[in-house]
């Protein structure tokens, strides 16, 4: 089942206002212009201000949109039934979009999960560059292919000659220390 | 200008000028990466480099990566950037009857042509600009800044309400961080380490690169198209450039000056300038059946408009699109600051802009003439080796920055948030300008303030600021004014008829 636009902008409307009140929190602590007529809290109420002002916009705008369609909704179910019923060929064919669809948002969930974990595996673990980054791409790699099994090695082989080059590159060359 | 040359000839700033093209035209040639994400990866990698090698590494990237778009756009039916998306219109038509040839070469001639004309306009009005900008003070700035944004804002395709509210909402994301007005900490929250701000670089990298992987990596896995790979030699003439040269003359005023206009940018410039020629043709039935004006249009305008785009970034520091944000921050990274005084400053840089987009053009036709086979073949490398390798770049340039950690868990936050906003079809563009821009906003406005102590009726009497403040306010109101007009057509034609 796709989600509705407007119940999408709900939702950028709420996380748009929670950033607002951030906003407007945090300018509340900053102290009154002293030597200039500005100061330093008057940006982010301007911009807290703004992002209020459209956000409200895009609110009415959904709500109005959500309301159009539940009336529409009403209007069609009472004056045909049997069109808006969708035939045994046709909801074959949406479960098989459905499915495709919820691979890939899977897929890209394991690739964020893996980016997040590479990450963590560098930062907080402190693992060595070279192995952990062999892994990600060897993962990430086998992970968005589509001839999974045979495509392992080749990326495990890719991944190993990447950081190692990447690795020599950035400490001998460009002095960052990669850990 | 001369100088500017001679410096360019020198072995190292020509091999990067080369070495940054090849890169642009092969990333612009595969479908899914842009020149405005491959120049953010490389970014970090230029902090140990000279400037002008820096700079002339990344403007071979920007004309590169415009160009290379044309060979899938002609040979699949994939514009490798948007740029090309009118490309495919007559150039796949041509190709499918045979003549991938002529498609491409008439591409990759209309795109020098029109980079060498825009160029003009670039070296021929950028100097007379910027010594007009260096009248301008903190309020022409602020009012400059102020109609870049809103332009930006409301001319990006979609909402006008969700254009300006990316651009308020990429502002807000430059606030936190050390005041330097009063040296205080502002919207910090205690959190030492957002005492430095949001670094451009992850910020960049995470809005765009991060979120543009992760809605790839989301999409359905299919086999690559077989590729017709051109086996003959491409088939130009000198008459050809007597045929087209209205046209690209055309074309080229048309796509330069849309490049000056902020948030517009290459792939409008092209479908304006393909849909003014169709309208003057005295054969407009056949376009989009393969007709060679048509590619020729397209191409010619896409790439002029990166020389008018390269003009107020140079003369007045304001970023046109993302990509000329990126610049923006190379320009930053190398201490140097992008606007009029750029020419006084650091002229082997303004100079050098100026003079490394005519021989990237110029490079990009002898890589292109030659290697344009080898390059359709490379666009074909799978996405699963693409983005595995895009990946461990981003992670490494962000953490190069300041070879801390923290910067790449900004990139991931920003990816978050740039993958949400593009769900939400809230514009990217106006988001990361908006960030690049909130600083010089509000020091202008702080600084005019204090100038004028306090007193706002002080623009009043300000007549370029004015005037800049007048076409923002009529860029935001122009869609409800033809709204209106449109309205009242709509009422004199049907009471007629009634």
């Amino acid at each position: 089942m796709r989600l509705h636009p407007a119940w999408v902008d709900l939702a950028l409307v709420l996380a748009v206002l929670a950033g607002a009140g951030l906003l407007f929190v945090g300018a509340s602590t900053l102290p009154p212009p002293r030597f200039e007529p500005m100061g330093s809290a008057a940006l982010p109420r301007i911009l807290g201000g703004l992002l209020v002002f459209f956000a409200l916009i895009i609110a009415i705008k959904a709500i109005w949109q959500l309301r159009g369609r539940t009336d529409s909704n009403v209007v069609s179910d009472e004056t045909d039934d049997t069109t808006s019923r969708p035939s045994a060929a046709n909801s074959a064919l949406e479960s098989d979009t459905e499915e495709s669809a919820l691979t890939g948002q899977l897929r890209g969930i394991c690739v964020f999960t893996c980016l997040i974990l590479y990450i963590v595996a560098l930062d907080i673990l402190q693992w060595s560059f070279i192995p952990v980054t062999a892994a990600f791409v060897t993962i990430v790699g086998t992970a968005l292919s589509p001839q999974r099994l045979q495509a392992l090695w080749k990326f495990a082989l890719f991944g190993l000659v990447l950081a190692a080059g990447l690795y020599l590159v950035m400490t001998r060359f460009l002095y960052v220390d990669l850990g | 200008m001369l100088d500017a040359f001679i410096t360019l000839f020198q072995i190292d700033n020509l091999l990067f000028l080369f070495l940054g093209t090849a890169l642009g035209i092969v990333v612009g040639a595969i479908p899914g990466l842009t020149a405005s994400m491959l120049i953010a990866l490389t970014l970090p990698l230029t902090f140990h480099m000279d400037s002008v090698n820096a700079i002339t590494l990344l403007i071979g990237q920007y004309v590169g990566g415009i160009s290379g778009g044309l060979i899938t756009a002609i040979l699949l039916r994939m514009p490798g950037t948007p740029a090309s998306i009118v490309t495919t219109f007559d150039g796949y038509p041509m190709a499918q009857n045979g003549q991938p040839e002529r498609a491409l070469a008439l591409g990759i001639m209309a795109s020098v042509v029109g980079g060498i004309i825009s160029w003009l306009f670039l070296a021929g009005m950028s100097p007379t600009l910027a010594k007009f900008a260096l009248q301008f003070g903190p309020w022409e700035y602020f009012a400059l800044v102020m109609m870049a944004l809103v332009m930006l804002a409301s001319l990006t395709q979609g909402s006008l309400v969700k254009g300006l509210m990316a651009a308020a909402l990429g502002m807000a994301f430059a606030l936190p961080g050390i005041d330097n007005s009063i040296g205080r900490a502002r919207l910090t929250f205690d959190m030492d380490a957002l005492l430095s701000g949001f670094g451009l670089l992850p910020v960049l990298i995470g809005a765009f690169a991060i979120s543009q992987i992760l809605r790839e990596s989301a999409a359905p896995i299919k086999a690559s198209t077989p590729i017709n790979l051109p086996k003959k030699k491409l088939p130009v003439q000198f008459k050809d450039l007597k045929t087209f040269g209205p046209n690209m003359l055309r074309s080229s005023v048309i796509g330069t000056w849309i490049g000056l206009l902020p948030g517009i940018g290459a792939n409008i410039a092209a479908l304006v300038s393909y849909t003014t020629t169709r309208q003057l043709s005295r054969s407009p039935e056949k376009f989009g059946t393969g007709h060679e004006p048509g590619v020729v249009a397209g191409e010619t305008a896409n790439n002029a408009s990166i020389g008018g785009a390269l003009i107020p970034l140079i003369t007045m520091g304001i970023p046109g699109s993302v990509t000329e944000a990126i610049l923006i921050g190379a320009l930053t990274i190398h201490s140097l600051q992008p606007g009029p005084l750029l020419f006084q400053n650091a002229p082997e840089v303004a100079y050098g802009i100026i003079a490394a987009y005519l021989v990237a053009n110029i490079i990009m036709l002898f890589l292109m003439w030659n290697a344009v086979r080898y390059i359709a073949a490379i666009s074909q490398v799978p996405r699963a080796w693409l983005l595995s390798t895009i990946l461990v770049f981003c992670v490494v340039g962000s953490y190069a920055v300041n070879n801390n950690f923290t910067d790449v868990w900004v990139m991931i936050a920003f990816g978050v948030i740039g993958l949400g906003l593009e769900l939400a079809r809230v514009p990217l563009g106006p988001f990361v300008i908006g960030f690049v821009l909130s600083p010089i906003a509000e020091e202008q406005l702080r600084g005019s303030l204090m100038m004028s102590d306090g007193n706002v009726a002080e623009i009043l009497a300000r007549p370029y600021a004015m005037s800049f403040l007048f076409v923002a306010l009529l860029t935001l109101l122009w869609p409800l004014i033809m709204g209106q007009v449109a309205r009242r057509r709509h009422h004199t034609r049907q009471e007629p008829n009634s």
